[in-house]
């Protein structure tokens, strides 16, 4: 009975209907996910369980191709699993099959740790770092990444073409990697991969004209305006869109839509104003008359990069299932010319 | 400079097709030979200026449909000359010889010029990935074009092809060439994808569709070993997987969005 399920389990005629079954299936799963991106888009960007739970299990009609494919693949790779355990049992029979046996372990570790790491990883897109700032890492408990610089690489059009980041991956405050990520080099540490995804630009504030007094000024978080009478302004904290519900002022975005600063008013170093003034509204009677009145000239404009970080428990496994592949198709190669240079073509019937 | 260079390319390939064909309607040494021979001096050609591109561009330029459609043709011719050489089948690849037309001749009117390499592209393994798919899809066209002659053999049984065994012998032969390139195109895509997006498998229509041409042919390299599939099984298989890959590659890019866009 036992020899029976296992030579079920190693049958080539099992292989070619699995493969058949999932070749069809994934034919019309395509055409579904092509014409579902509502649905289907997120599969890059989410893990597989994260995608189940706000996807998958709310269509389970238009998902079921999907569960269906991931299931046969599974059996395929037992199957194949099976097929190279009996190869293995009696390599000195047939060890001119190494090649093709390469492959197929090939496919069962890639099957394998791209199920792992479906389950088990995690995947964030386009995850936004300003220059300097750190921010935890959170498929990795204790981990911080630090944006230390960024540059868009633009090309003779003034397109941009790359994005170069440089960032330090912290354990606690330990920097426990570091390098430059641009297109086709990512950072790779342990199980986490961070690749570019995009970058934007912000407004951090403005170049203005003080039309009174006939000179620049910036209106920036940090900046110190000058005005008559001794008067100082410093601006605290330059927000580019926020509103005012009652006391509170809320920030809503970094688009320049409803700048708003927070300004200290002193004379002669003592305080004498402070509170929160949108660049729309008219200004209060007091700066107007020590001479702030101003035209912007332009914004202030800062990068923020957007990164992807994605873990992936299976990844070094998969590498090892394409080298495996990899050799698997010279040594097949190999070994067909070799077969039919001896006339020795022993598995046609 | 490069379209006369590739007009004389063209201009070779329709003569020894022109004689191919001649030679299929009345067999004559002298006329294969020649046939042959223009085949070869287009190949050479068209080898030196791939060549010129890949030198003065710094990198393998198949970044444009000029330059993929070029590749191509090139790698069909490669494919043929392989089989010409190795069996001696003479008007039985004509089939990829009429694609290597087709391609080169929808190519001569867009332009040449070739664009500089974006950043995205600027990787050993996107080359590897792309000689290995255009070489496989160029054998798998090869075996598509030997099924079609083996059915029409086992048909006509006519001393212009050649007999069944070796059609059927090409056939798997080219088959499983495809198969093995194709796995090193998409052991390089991975690779390649791991790098640039964080992933190695990237849910969209090409990659799924990828996967389903490496699976098909992946059964069809098993489904020889089964008695009922050899030989007429075999040929209809190699024609449907031709059709999968017809649709991966130009279905896909001419019809939908993809990350693999022809144009």
């Amino acid at each position: 009975m036992m020899r029976r399920i296992w030579s079920i389990c190693c049958s080539l005629k099992l292989a070619i209907v699995l493969t058949s079954m999932i070749t069809g299936i994934a034919v019309i799963g395509s055409l579904v996910m092509h014409f579902n991106p509502q649905l289907f888009g997120g599969l890059n960007a989410l893990s597989w369980h994260q995608w189940h739970n706000d996807y998958g299990s709310r269509a389970p009609l238009l998902s079921s191709w999907f569960y269906l494919t991931g299931f046969l693949l599974m059996l395929l790779a037992i199957n194949t699993g099976c097929c190279f355990t009996e190869w293995l049992l009696r390599i000195r029979s047939s060890w001119r099959k190494t090649g093709e046996y390469l492959i197929h372990l090939g496919f069962i570790l890639i099957i394998v740790a791209y199920f792992w790491g479906s389950f088990t990883g995690t995947r964030s897109e386009g995850e936004r770092f300003n220059i300097g700032q750190t921010r935890a890492v959170a498929a990795l408990p204790g981990h911080y990444l630090r944006l230390d610089a960024f540059e868009p690489v633009m090309n003779a059009n003034g397109r941009p073409v790359d994005m170069k980041s440089s960032v330090s991956l912290l354990k606690g405050d330990r920097i426990v990697h570091s390098g430059f990520i641009h297109s086709n080099t990512p950072l790779i540490y342990n199980n986490l991969t961070i690749v570019p995804a995009s970058y934007g630009q912000e407004t951090i504030g403005y170049n203005i004209l003080l039309t009174e007094l006939n000179r620049t000024a910036r209106i920036a978080t940090g900046s110190t305006i000058s005005l008559k009478d001794q008067i100082r302004l410093n601006i605290l904290e330059f927000q580019s869109d926020a509103y005012r519900v009652g006391d509170q002022i809320i920030a809503r975005g970094t688009d320049a839509i409803n700048p708003a600063i927070f300004i200290r008013v002193s004379r002669n170093n003592e305080s004498i104003w402070s509170g929160w003034l949108f660049l729309r509204e008219p200004l209060p009677l007091l700066l107007q008359q020590a001479g702030f009145d101003f035209v912007v000239q332009s914004p202030i404009l800062r990068f923020y990069s957007l990164l992807t970080l994605n873990t992936d428990p299976g990844m070094r496994l998969a590498l090892i299932g394409s080298i495996c592949m990899t050799i698997g198709v010279l040594f097949a190669l190999f070994s067909f010319y070799y077969k039919r240079q001896r006339g020795d073509r022993p598995d046609i019937s | 400079m490069q379209i006369l260079f590739l007009k004389t390319v063209f201009g070779f390939y329709l003569l020894s097709t022109s004689f191919y064909l001649w030679h299929a309607i009345r067999p004559k040494i002298s006329i294969r030979r020649s046939a042959f021979a223009l085949f070869l001096a287009a190949f050479v050609l068209q080898t030196l200026l791939l060549l010129f591109r890949w030198y003065t561009a710094g990198y393998l330029p198949v970044t444009n449909l000029f330059s993929t459609q070029f590749f191509f043709s090139w790698a069909l011719a490669l494919c043929y000359l392989y089989f010409e050489l190795r069996y001696r089948i003479h008007a039985t690849g004509l089939f990829v010889i009429f694609l290597t037309l087709l391609l080169l001749g929808s190519a001569l009117p867009r332009n040449p010029s070739i664009p500089p390499l974006i950043p995205a592209l600027d990787t050993v393994l996107f080359t590897l990935h792309v000689i290995f798919s255009f070489t496989g899809y160029a054998f798998f066209a090869m075996a598509f074009s030997v099924a079609v002659m083996f059915l029409i053999q086992k048909r006509l049984q006519t001393a212009i092809l050649p007999d069944l065994a070796l059609l059927r012998k090409i056939n798997e032969e080219a088959v499983f060439l495809g198969f093995c390139l194709f796995t090193l195109c998409m052991v390089m895509g991975s690779i390649w994808a791991q790098i640039a997006w964080g992933y190695y498998f990237s849910w969209n229509i090409k990659s799924v569709w990828s996967s389903i041409v490496w699976l098909f042919y992946g059964g069809m390299c098993h489904a020889k070993f089964i008695r009922r599939w050899q030989g007429t099984g075999y040929a209809w298989l190699t024609i449907a997987g031709f059709g999968v890959v017809l649709f991966t590659y130009l279905g896909i890019g001419l019809l939908m969005q993809s990350n693999h866009p022809l144009e």
